[in-house]
């Protein structure tokens, strides 16, 4: 055996890492022969994956001090509290069991094979997972499906039941288009900024990735805050999402005659952080008028005028706008095991991959490591895809397409890959 | 740069190493206590416990005497309080004596700013005592900052807004405090270090002036100590391990955030205890105000105020407080009192 593990009964251990709409939906197949085929298909696509472009793996420094975790094909649990003593060792498995997901701790342990509660927790990395779903965009009600789980029809568009079958047990098939990734990458550059301009992280010490499917995650190695514990995380977390502002955090307060004035100049912190943010969206300036409190109260009565709006729902809308859009439990989570950069994603075949130019990355180009070469699906909706440069417009039913194409569909769940390319491999 | 802390610092500030130095070097002999010249000290230290504990009273303690009169006072206080053994003391000890010396470095920090030599000595105090790094901010404004994580480690251990990271001045990795802000911090880390050093103290051969001054607190103690556990809720259900977790530390009389009291205070409302019944037990946290406890208790029942009934707060809530504890009897709930109701397996 390469992996380590004190207790083999952990090896059948299903993992607490919440469970994706698509996974759920292969649930519906994965006794169907189709299913089977299209596992088997993706598996051997997975093994050539690994095999030729291992190098895309990146690995921790201390490898032996973290805890891995993998799902193959062949099932949906998860394995975990798995060691590695060496890249070799994990290279080795990888092409044994051409692993539908790799995962690796944030966290180091002392032993990271044992049971949670024993491996001695040595810091983590600062994890930030800023995902498609949470954006609540509007393009994504058009150009996501939904899928039944009874009748298992896929509509395109996101409905609230099914309107074949009228059941409400649905699931969201994710296909994210070119707005959500530019959306999704100002929500990094605006988790980049607070982590520099506000936490004094160096831009060398934060890694952006690819989540390789619909999302980014950002890793920040700065030992600084390698101790943190989770609660500790879970307020930077507040932080950045702008939970629990306060008004007299920008520097002012309300009147009795609910004229908002400017605090004390001794109550008045520096020009920095969200106070800094805040006044400058709204353009309020404290300092400008030789100002005396009605000035300001004036000053603030303009600018609800000009938007309609009362002050406090203003600077709470902006709060808002300005705040980026992670997931806290993922930051807070101190023992979950995260996707192993240069991994494949089995809910899109794509690779979870370094963005060293987030602003020209193109998910679709550079996280796909399939080949062009054409092969047989079957799909069960119209899907438009943009891949390598190239829109794809897929018909329901038969199609002939590149490999990378497909990989891609078949993890969706929206095709199966035709028989006759089984044998082709 | 040596920096040299004087007499009047160590008067203020007798849990600095410097001040046990001080003991050390006179070769001061803890039995010199049962001197009669000393009984002025062992009287100050008892009076000033008593009052503590009593009157939750600390102004009359504000006012410096000779450094060496401080320092023996202190000494005298621990050695008391180690002898009475008696935690919720103890700590309750613990917290108004950091009270005082919170006030100390307060007024010592705010007249800093013009003066170096003081500020490093402040400094240094903050690093021999807490282990932090503490800047000043001078060129601008008189601030001090502190690392972001140094920050949020011991912010989170308040639950009041204010202290949140979002409503606090965060720069290049710093977070900018006031003077009060910044005492206020360390506050429990100050309390946290009196009660070690209380508990640290080992095979040690009391005065006699000590052990009746110990018997003294005793006593009192099982004077007001009346019996007042209360069973939290039917015995044949399941407490919530949150609940039983806050308990616990209700009993080794530790303080609770605000969030937690809520959490506590609205369960044992809803399980049918009554507003004398929670009083009783919340006297065992140090910052205890009879006053203030009932009017919340009331105002949560729904008794005053707006005449809202305040409901147990849900298990999410819980969770984003920190306050969750959860076990396997959790599975499926959404809010701890869904466990009343839950019969314990035998």
């Amino acid at each position: 055996m390469f992996f380590h593990n004190n207790d083999k009964s952990d090896l059948n251990d299903i993992a607490d890492i919440p469970r994706e709409k698509e996974s759920a939906l292969k649930d519906d197949f994965k006794d169907s022969k189709s299913h089977q085929n299209n596992q088997n298909w993706l598996k051997k696509n997975y093994k050539k994956y690994y095999f030729n472009f291992y190098a895309n793996i990146t690995l921790p420094e201390k490898i032996h001090l973290h805890e891995f975790g993998f799902r193959h094909f062949e099932g949906e649990k998860m394995h975990r509290h798995l060691s590695f003593k060496n890249s070799g060792e994990l290279h080795a498995f990888v092409l044994k069991f051409a692993p539908s997901d790799i995962y690796c701790s944030s966290s180091l342990y002392s032993r990271p094979t044992e049971p949670m509660d024993k491996k001695e927790w040595g810091g983590s990395e600062l994890i930030f997972d800023i995902d498609g779903k949470d954006l609540h965009l509007e393009c994504a009600l058009t150009h996501n499906y939904t899928k039944c789980h009874d009748c298992k029809s896929i509509h395109p568009g996101v409905l609230a039941k099914c309107t074949n079958c009228n059941s409400s047990r649905i699931y969201i098939i994710d296909v994210p288009c070119k707005n959500c990734i530019v959306s999704l990458k100002k929500e990094v550059t605006k988790l980049v900024n607070f982590l520099i301009d506000d936490f004094g992280i160096e831009r060398s010490d934060i890694f952006i990735y690819f989540s390789g499917n619909n999302g980014f995650h950002l890793h920040v190695l700065d030992s600084d805050y390698y101790p943190l514990l989770s609660n500790e995380r879970s307020e930077m977390a507040s932080y950045l999402l702008g939970k629990g502002f306060k008004m007299e955090t920008l520097g002012i307060k309300k009147t009795q005659g609910d004229k908002f004035v400017p605090l004390s100049k001794s109550k008045q912190l520096l020009e920095a952080g969200w106070r800094d943010r805040i006044l400058k969206k709204l353009k309020i300036n404290f300092y400008s008028s030789k100002n005396s409190d009605s000035d300001f109260s004036k000053q603030i009565e303009k600018l609800e005028n000009a938007m309609k709006c009362d002050f406090q729902q203003m600077v709470l809308k902006t709060v808002d706008d300005l705040s980026v859009k992670i997931d806290p439990m993922v930051t807070m989570d101190i023992h979950r095991i995260f996707r192993l950069p240069g991994s494949l994603n089995s809910k899109s075949g794509l690779a979870k991959i370094l963005c060293n130019d987030l602003k020209s990355f193109d998910p679709f180009n550079e996280a796909c490591f399939f080949d062009k070469s054409k092969v047989d699906i079957v799909c069960f909706s119209p899907v438009s895809l943009l891949f390598k440069g190239k829109r794809y417009g897929i018909h329901e039913g038969n199609n002939h397409v590149p490999r990378y194409v497909a990989v891609y569909l078949i993890s969706k769940g929206l095709a199966n890959i035709d028989l006759k390319d089984i044998q082709d491999g | 740069m040596s920096i040299k802390l004087g007499t009047n610092d160590l008067a203020k500030y007798p849990f600095l190493n410097e001040a046990s130095l001080y003991i050390k070097d006179t070769h001061f002999d803890l039995l010199e206590f049962d001197r009669s010249e000393m009984s002025f000290i062992i009287n100050r230290s008892f009076e000033k416990i008593e009052s503590f504990i009593k009157n939750n009273e600390t102004r009359h303690y504000y006012k410096i005497d000779k450094f060496e009169i401080e320092i023996l006072t202190f000494l005298a206080s621990l050695l008391i309080l180690k002898s009475a053994s008696i935690d919720i003391i103890t700590k309750k000890f613990a917290l108004f004596e950091s009270m005082r010396f919170e006030k100390y470095l307060i007024d010592d920090l705010k007249n800093s700013f013009k003066d170096e030599t003081k500020r490093l000595i402040l400094l240094k105090i903050f690093k021999e005592v807490f282990k932090i790094d503490v800047y000043a901010e001078t060129k601008t404004i008189e601030l001090y900052k502190i690392r972001v994580p140094e920050y949020i480690r011991r912010s989170i251990l308040f639950h009041e807004q204010e202290w949140k990271l979002i409503n606090r001045t965060v720069k290049d990795g710093y977070v900018y405090l006031d003077v009060s802000e910044i005492v206020r911090l360390f506050r429990n880390e100050l309390s946290l270090l009196i009660i070690d050093k209380i508990k640290n103290m080992k095979s040690i051969t009391f005065p006699k002036q000590v052990l009746i001054k110990s018997q003294k607190l005793k006593n009192y103690w099982d004077s007001v100590n009346k019996k007042t556990d209360v069973d939290i809720v039917n015995k044949k259900s399941v407490t919530p391990p949150c609940i039983d977790h806050l308990y616990r530390v209700l009993d080794t009389g530790e303080n609770l955030p605000h969030s937690a009291r809520l959490l506590l205070a609205t369960f044992l409302l809803f399980s049918g205890k009554s507003i004398e019944e929670i009083t009783e037990m919340f006297k065992k946290l140090p910052d205890f105000n009879e006053r203030i406890t009932r009017y919340q208790l009331e105002h949560l029942s729904g008794k005053t105020g707006s005449s809202k009934k305040y409901f147990v707060p849900s298990c999410e809530k819980i969770k984003m407080e920190n306050l969750c504890h959860e076990t396997n009897v959790c599975k499926g709930i959404i809010n701890p009192v869904q466990l009343l109701g839950k019969r314990m397996k035998i």
